[in-house]
This record gives C-alpha cells, structure tokens and sequence, in this order.
C-alpha cells in the first residue's frame, strides 16, 4: 500500500491483534476467564478455583499486558487516569482483585464467617465483573471502529468469561470432586444459549450502525474471519460444548475425554470470539467524500 | 488550522517538510496527501486531500490515555509526552483519522543495509524519538512555542508557523487561532464555509478544509 492510499479502502484494526497485538488479544481473554472462573468458583464455594482464577489473573494476564507494553515498566503510570480511561479503571480492577483475594483466602482461614470476610468477599467479585467487563468496555467506547459500538458488548464479554469459569469448574469438579456437577452443566447449557443469542443480536445490529459495521460483520460471516468465526466461536464453542452437556444432562455417559473436549472447546470458542471481534473492526475510510 | 483544496496541487512538499523538520523514520508520517478519483470515465476527477492529526477539540485519544501522556494544551494543540507513554497504542485504535503511528523498530533504515544517512544521525541526536511509543503531529509545538517566546504570531511569521504551512508553494495551509473570531483562519473558515473533516465522528477537529 502507498503512503497517499491509506484510509482510502475499509481498513482493518491490526494494533490489537497482529504483531505484538496477539498478547493483548489474549491478556483480553484471559482477564475475563479468570473473572469468569472467581465468579463461578465463588457461587460453589470452591477454594481451587478460586485459587487457579488469582493466578490466571496475576500470571497470565499481568504478563500478557506487560509483554504488550511498549515501555512496561511504566506501567504504574497507567493508574492515573481512571475519570476518563477504561484501561485506567481496568487497572484498578485488575489490582484489587489481586490484592483482594489472597486477603480473603487468609480471612477465610483465620476469621471465616466474619463481617470483614463478607465485605473483602463482595469486594473481589465486583472486582472479578468489572475485570470481565472492562475489556467490552474498552473496545465499546472507540467510537470509530463501529462493530465495537454496542452496549452488547461487554455483556458478551462477560458472559464469555462466566462460560469459560464453568468449563473450566467442571474439570475442577470432575477431577477434584465436591461440587455440583449438574448445577454446573446446567449453568453451562444457559449461558451457551444465551450467549449464542446474544451473538446474533449483537451482529445484526452491528450491520445498522453504519457502513464500517456492514463491513465487519460480511468479514466475520463471509470473509477472511469467517473461518475462524464459524470453526472457533459457532462450532467449538456453542455447539459441542451445547451437545455434551446436554447428553451429560439427559443420561448419557460423559467420559473423561468428552468433558476435556468440552473445556478446551469452550475456552477455544471465547479466544476465538475475542479474536474475531478484535480482527474484524474496520475502520470507516476517509475518502472519497462527496466534495461537489 | 485551514487547508484550501482550491489550491492544493498535491505536491508533497507538506509531507515532506514534516519529515524533514521531526526526523521521521521511515513509514512514519505525520502528514499524508490521500489521492483518490471521484466520477466516471470521461468525467473523473482526481482528489489530493492532505491529512494530518486534527488536533480535534474534543479528542478521543486525550480521553482513553491511561497515562495522560496525550494531552490537549490551552492553545489548543494536542501534544504527546514520550515520557509518560507505556505504547498501550489505545490512542491509536480509538483515532477515527488514524493519524498516529507506534513507533517499533528505531534500527529501520531508509536505505537498507546502508546504514543511516547523515540525516538521520542527525535527527537520532537533535529530534530523539522514543522507541515504544506512539507519535502523531504535534503542529510543530517547538516552533510555535520558541516563536512565542520571541514575540512572534503563529500563522504570520514563518519561524512561528508549522513547517507544512510554510513549505506549501501554494499557499493552501493557513494557521491561527481558531478562538479568535478576527484572526485570518475564523475570517476564512466564515468567508469561505470551510467544513471539518467527517464532523460525523464528534470530535470537533481543528483542521478546516476549504473545499473546491
């Protein structure tokens, strides 16, 4: 492409996906599984859970985002500026949720059933929604990529990461055992469905925003990410998650191979979702206008 | 900041006196000439529109900047510290003109595997840009500012005015103050029903452009 065609065609979002974008792709993914899985972990009370969500957090995410950073050891600056930034607050959220939830293991084992490890309790999870939530939120408020301007959004993000909590809480039933398993695949079964639903709404309205967002939403169905969008988030991560929950549900016997195929394929579905998102907002172009 | 399309001829001398004055790397500008073709065989018409940050009034990347490493100036002009910026590059997605670029590689040459021209030696000492960072057009702050310092207007006097303005040989590029209602660039912007650029986006740029 030459220097004077540029931002003369649809043009494609690649900071936060190709290159060095990967990791932010995937520190996207991996703050709203980790919030998804403390939330679901904390419903059953599960300690391993919760345990593996604050190291999903602290390790893979916090690296992810440093590795992205072009100047990482700056990154305490990023504090100062939650009025207006959404990666500031997220910050924040990442932080406390940090912080918090080591203090609420050591509450629970030293003062378990107190007022303080109730409230340090309900601080983590709003902690874990607005780490879950805050990506969406990022990703709604650039105004020019129009298929990210949907309130839908961080609600699709969040409901990800809870989708992603319960596969990965099944294999931490299965194999630990003392949790619901029912309750899980169930819990499992609606957020599918509803994720799947919201999906559809959130594509069909992201073809009236405006051009840019037909544009994106013909790349996810029909372009060079429909693969990825039909293979990944349609078929990995809504159907064979769908189908073996529902055969576990009904009877059926769910080997040890099936449930692994439905956490990988339900982890599978939410990176390729965030990815698909991240890899098909366009960019409205800036000519041709009509100038006469 | 007005750029009249009236005159405009396309020649990139804008493009070229800004990478001059800031030392650009290669692939980086902080000025663009889009050309494009409106109409159909035999009525076309070719369109040259230079491009830069628009320093909008309601800036999009002063408001995601996680650092405040983006800011907006009383003046008017929306300027990067260096220093402060992590290369998060959310100023970068969320611009609409996508007039910012990262700056990723400081060992790309403009000649490769010759080494780094004299020129850009130079710029390495004089004009230092941060490896990890985001770059955008600054209006040539150095030189408003140095010429404000020595009395001089913006927009009048040549070591006030941004090097694009005084590089075009068409005249096509006026600076001022927009706050001013009898400064050349409101008269013009008045006079002439100068438009911003895809006002659509809402972010109130500063750049008019006087169409044909």
């Amino acid at each position: 492409m030459k220097p004077y065609e540029w931002m003369l065609k649809f043009t494609p979002q690649t900071e936060w996906i190709e290159g060095k974008g990967i990791f932010l792709w995937l520190a996207f993914y991996v703050g709203g599984l980790g919030g998804g899985l403390y939330l679901v972990a904390l419903y059953f009370d599960n300690f391993l859970g919760m345990l593996i969500s604050w190291f999903i957090v602290l390790v893979l995410k916090g690296g992810f985002h440093l590795i992205y950073l072009g100047h990482p050891i700056r990154f305490w600056r990023m504090f100062f500026r939650p009025q207006t930034s959404w990666i500031s607050r997220g910050l924040y959220f990442v932080t406390l949720f940090i912080a918090l939830v080591p203090l609420q293991f050591l509450l629970a084992y030293f003062a378990p059933g107190t007022k303080l490890e109730v409230m340090v309790k309900l601080a983590a999870l709003v902690m874990a929604v607005g780490m879950s939530i805050y990506t969406g939120l990022v990703m709604n408020y650039m105004v020019a990529i129009q298929l990210w301007n949907s309130a839908l959004l961080p609600v699709l993000f969040l409901l990800c990461g809870l989708a992603g909590g319960f596969g990965l809480m099944l294999g931490i039933g299965h194999f630990q055992g003392g949790v619901d398993i029912v309750a899980i695949e169930t819990g499992s079964i609606i957020l599918i469905t509803a994720i799947a639903a919201l999906i559809a709404i959130y594509l069909t309205s992201a073809r009236y925003v405006g051009s840019a967002g037909k544009q994106s939403v013909a790349e996810l169905l029909r372009g060079r990410v429909a693969c990825v969008f039909w293979l990944g988030v349609v078929l990995c991560g809504i159907v064979i998650p769908s189908a073996i929950s529902l055969n576990s549900l009904l009877g059926g016997n769910t080997s040890d191979a099936m449930l692994l195929t439905a956490i990988i394929c339900e982890i599978v579905g939410g990176l390729t979702l965030r990815y698909a998102l991240l890899k098909s907002g366009f960019y409205q172009p800036l000519l041709p206008i009509t100038l006469y | 900041m007005v750029i009249d399309l009236q005159r405009c001829a396309g020649c990139y001398a804008c493009v070229l006196a800004c990478k001059q004055e800031h030392f650009l790397p290669p692939w980086i500008f902080w000025n663009r000439i889009l050309i494009s073709e409106a109409g159909k065989y035999p009525t076309v018409t070719k369109l040259m529109y230079p491009v830069l940050c628009n320093h909008c009034k309601e800036a999009i990347c002063v408001k995601v900047c996680p650092t405040g490493a983006t800011a907006k100036r009383e003046d008017g002009i929306v300027e990067m510290d260096a220093d402060k910026c992590v290369g998060c590059r959310n100023c970068l997605v969320a611009c609409p003109y996508q007039q910012r670029t990262y700056y990723a590689d400081d060992r790309r040459e403009y000649f490769p595997g010759q080494g780094f021209t004299p020129l850009e030696v130079m710029g390495k000492k004089l004009y230092p840009l941060q490896k990890g960072t985001v770059l955008k057009c600054n209006f040539c702050a150095e030189r408003v500012d140095k010429g404000i310092a020595r009395n001089l207007t913006p927009g009048l006097d040549r070591e006030a005015t941004p090097a694009c303005v005084i590089a075009c040989p068409c005249n096509a590029r006026y600076y001022g103050d927009l706050d001013d209602p009898t400064s050349p660039v409101s008269k013009l912007i008045m006079e002439k029903k100068a438009s911003q650029f895809h006002p659509e986006f809402g972010t109130e740029p500063s750049v008019y452009y006087i169409n044909r």
